[in-house]
């Protein structure tokens, strides 16, 4: 290699260099946004990761936050005592359903909203029904629970009155208290609360979709349910499978609509506590309350496998399936 | 040009602004709990004199008084030139989370968490500051003795504890609020024919006739936190379901006193009898039951021992035409009370408490006998006046909890005792007063029990905490239970689960601790 050719090799870094620097000033204001974002996770969700090593220490509260690092290590410890607890059976059992069940009902729900939507040939009564399934979404869910309580109360409730009025039942129904009942009302109430805010994005999906496409079905004699079938739902494909990946990273936290712990713990009850129990109240009760941080902490960390496993693989079989994934 | 560069400045000043919010938040959020950390703040009263401002934190999120002000406080502030920046638990956990991050205020006042602030690394012990500062504040032995921790120190001292000796020389110390209490419709009772209760049995069947005369009525309601303990000691059970009893020299825990499953029985029966909601043991507040009993929903009314008094205020103040009365204290020859307290919260001077000084002569003031008068009373002359038989006259009504609070009457009770707070529920011709005077019959002191106290972040804590949260749910079972088998099933059921937890385990800790603290009160 002589000289020259380093020479021009040495110019060719600078030059590129600068090129990289050139590009980065003219994007400066959209790297300024990015950097903000990435400042917001770094401090609050990376750096409070270190505080994981607890779930393998016996940490007390009042030795602060030194404690997390200077406390003794007990191993598995943590985890044992909670595989060996009597609710444990129970308590899984009921988290799983809980997220499954939510999947099955709460997933497809806004899906069928925005088609059933975007079928709608009257204008006013569409915007009339988006505003009204949407809005419940900004009520917290202690509301919910207050309005809930209202409505279903065995002895106040309004529906129960107005059943009992007319004669359909002779004893109040027991929806708040009954252990048998809490699966369906949760997933009920989540249903309702969040099916509107989800029905926005597929319907944006399906305004991305050419209407020429329709018109070709139409000339070719498509009727409205092989539309559906043929233009609506494969241009929502892509849509439909990046929410179900996010869907079911979250799943133990109660998937696309959330909410696992603010249900069991706002509408769970001793009464119902069979099948209200679920991991996160669990750790909560046992755990926090009572400054347990280090077994609440080894709770939660082997939730957090599962919900990571489940990402993982589920982001895979789409891959596999369809070709669209998340990462 | 001009157009993309005031563009580019909405961006960036945008930008700014979404990095100061954020800022913001952040110094928001770090400054509230330690909002109340601004010690030693001087400022100068009316009076000209300097009044040093400490922080105090309430570990009660249910604290009815959440600042440093009404009468009691003022007069307070003007004895003892402290006034006190106030900040009250949002919830149970608060406290716990201070500790972990080190901002904890000047002063801590907490009934959960004595034992983990008793610790030489968070707090001042008192007999330290006591020596250097404030040599003429005497607190009597037993108190030292209840609170002195392994390490010699004692770091608070509870206030509402008085043994029985201080109770049985004050006639009129008849105790407080915390003791319960049932009461019943007078109107509907009359309309029944006055049928006397004078047992259990008779107040069930009272129910029973509410219930075939008056299908729409709830026989009883009971307050969520007030639902066992009236029933628990009518039966005869020494103590409450998380506590413990003593039985021939040994200790035992509740669950397995040989009268535990007859309570558990009478509640089943009272449900299957349809006496009691079901939804009772799901009410997730405490105003749901006060509701039932002052819209005339409900005829009997678990709750406290100023059940009646309170319900009366409030049906009278909605226009209702009825009263209530209480039950006698004690239902049956069996009934018995164990008051096994020592007291309900008390206040630690935290390592962070930038004037120690003060802070012992503030507690030594509010531990005088015009300090405890004043915080338990209100101010003399104002509020009451002695009555030289030995109690207040109050010139108000103690169970008028808007006066009470807004006054800052009793709530500043950082130290007192339970002679002085018991001479507060004492006001001749209240049925309160009567059920008082009733419960202070049946009662036995045994504060030694109450020295039995699991230590933070030890293995019996965890076990303790763990059956507890496992009777909190089981217990609920046998209550609803459809058959009294199935009730005596799920009760057997319990206990074999506490046992299969560590029960005997933590009974046998349990026995340990008692021989070793027992002859404190000796």
């Amino acid at each position: 290699m002589d000289l020259g050719t380093q020479m021009t090799n040495g110019s060719a870094v600078k030059q590129s260099r600068t090129d990289y620097w050139k590009r980065f000033k003219k994007q400066k204001v959209l790297h300024l946004f990015v950097g903000l974002g990435m400042i917001f996770l770094l401090i609050f969700a990376y750096s409070p990761m270190f505080g994981i090593v607890m779930a393998f220490k016996n940490y007390s509260v009042s030795t602060g936050i030194r404690g997390i690092f200077t406390s003794e290590w007990v191993g598995l410890k943590h985890f044992d005592e909670f595989v060996n607890d009597y609710q444990f059976g129970t308590i899984v059992r009921n988290t799983l359903v809980l997220s499954f069940l939510k999947v099955i009902f709460a997933f497809p729900a806004p899906i069928l909203l925005a088609i059933l939507l975007n079928e709608a040939k009257n204008l006013r009564f569409k915007r009339f029904v988006q505003t009204v399934s949407y809005l419940p979404h900004f009520i917290s869910w202690v509301v919910v629970v207050g309005i809930g309580f209202a409505f279903l109360s065995s002895d106040i409730g309004l529906v129960n009155k107005a059943l009992m009025s007319l004669g359909w039942i002779d004893k109040p129904l027991d929806i708040l208290t009954n252990p048998d009942h809490f699966w369906g009302l949760a997933v009920g109430s989540a249903v309702w609360k969040e099916m509107g805010w989800w029905t926005i994005i597929f319907l944006a999906a399906i305004a991305g979709i050419n209407p020429s496409l329709y018109e070709a079905a139409q000339i070719d004699g498509a009727g409205r349910l092989a539309r559906i079938r043929h233009i609506t739902l494969p241009g929502m494909q892509g849509t439909i499978i990046v929410v179900l990946i996010l869907t079911i990273g979250s799943i133990l936290g109660g998937g696309l609509v959330g909410s696992n712990f603010e249900q069991a713990f706002l509408l769970g009850n001793s009464i119902n506590n069979p099948t209200s129990e679920i991991v996160q109240t669990y750790a909560f009760k046992v755990g926090l309350r009572d400054g347990r941080f280090s077994y609440a902490a080894a709770i939660d960390l082997i939730q957090s496998v599962i919900s990571v496993t489940l990402i993982f693989s589920s982001n895979y079989i789409a891959k596999r399936l369809s070709g669209s994934s998340l990462f | 040009m001009n157009k993309f560069r005031s563009k580019k400045f909405l961006f960036l000043s945008l930008a700014v602004m979404l990095v100061l919010s954020l800022l913001a938040a952040c110094s928001q959020n770090t400054a509230d709990p330690g909002e109340s950390k601004e010690p030693g703040n001087e400022t100068s009263s009316n009076s000209g004199e300097e009044v040093k401002e400490l922080s105090l934190f309430i570990d009660a999120p249910w604290y009815p008084v959440k600042e440093w002000k009404g009468s009691v406080a003022e007069k307070i502030t003007e004895k003892t030139g402290i006034k006190l920046k106030v900040t009250v638990a949002t919830d149970d956990k608060q406290l716990p989370l201070m500790i972990a991050s080190g901002d904890l205020p000047d002063l801590v006042f907490t009934n959960a968490n004595i034992d983990r602030m008793s610790d030489s690394k968070l707090s001042y012990p008192w007999n330290e500051l006591i020596e250097k500062y404030a040599p003429e504040f005497k607190i009597d032995n037993t108190r030292i003795a209840i609170h002195t921790m392994d390490d010699g120190n004692f770091y608070t001292v509870r206030n509402a504890f008085a043994t029985q000796e201080e109770m049985a020389q004050n006639k009129y110390a008849i105790g407080n609020d915390g003791n319960p209490g049932i009461a019943v419709r007078e109107d509907i009772l009359k309309e029944l024919g006055n049928p006397s209760i004078q047992s259990l049995d008779d107040f069930t069947k009272v129910l029973g006739m509410v219930k075939e005369k008056y299908p729409d009525m709830v026989p009883l309601i009971m307050d969520k936190d007030w639902i066992e303990q009236y029933f628990i000691q009518q039966i005869g059970v020494e103590a409450l379901m998380d506590g413990w009893y003593e039985q021939d020299g040994e200790i035992e825990y509740a669950i397995k006193h040989p009268k535990m499953l007859d309570y558990f029985k009478f509640m089943n029966s009272l449900y299957r009898n349809g006496y009691i909601l079901a939804e009772n043991f799901a009410h997730a507040n405490d105003q749901i039951d006060d509701q039932y009993a002052t819209s005339g929903k409900a005829f009997a009314h678990s709750h406290t021992v100023s059940a009646a008094d309170m319900d009366n205020i409030a049906v009278k103040k909605n226009g209702g035409a009825y009263t209530f009365k209480m039950l006698p204290s004690a239902l049956s020859s069996d009934a018995k009370s164990v008051s096994t307290g020592l007291g309900f919260a008390g206040t630690f001077i935290t390592k962070e408490n930038q004037d120690p000084e003060a802070s012992i002569k503030f507690i030594e003031y509010l531990a005088s006998d015009e300090g405890k008068k004043l915080t338990m009373f209100g101010v003399e002359g104002e509020h009451w006046t002695w009555n030289e038989e030995g109690y207040p006259n109050l010139n108000y009504d103690p169970s008028d909890s808007e006066f009470v609070n807004s006054n800052g009457i009793k709530w500043w009770y950082l130290y007192n005792d339970g002679i002085t707070e018991g001479m507060l529920g004492y006001v001749p011709g209240t049925q309160k007063t009567q059920a008082l005077m009733e419960r202070k019959e049946m009662t036995i002191y045994k504060p030694e029990i109450g020295l039995i106290q699991t230590q933070p972040d030890s293995e019996e804590k965890t076990i303790k905490t763990k059956i507890d949260e496992m009777i909190k749910n089981e217990k609920v079972k046998i209550y609803l239970s459809k058959t009294e088998e199935e009730a005596i099933a799920n009760y057997e059921n319990m206990i074999k689960t506490a046992e299969s937890m560590g029960l005997q385990k933590l009974v046998d800790w349990a026995n340990q601790t008692y021989q070793k603290k027992k002859d404190l009160f000796k």
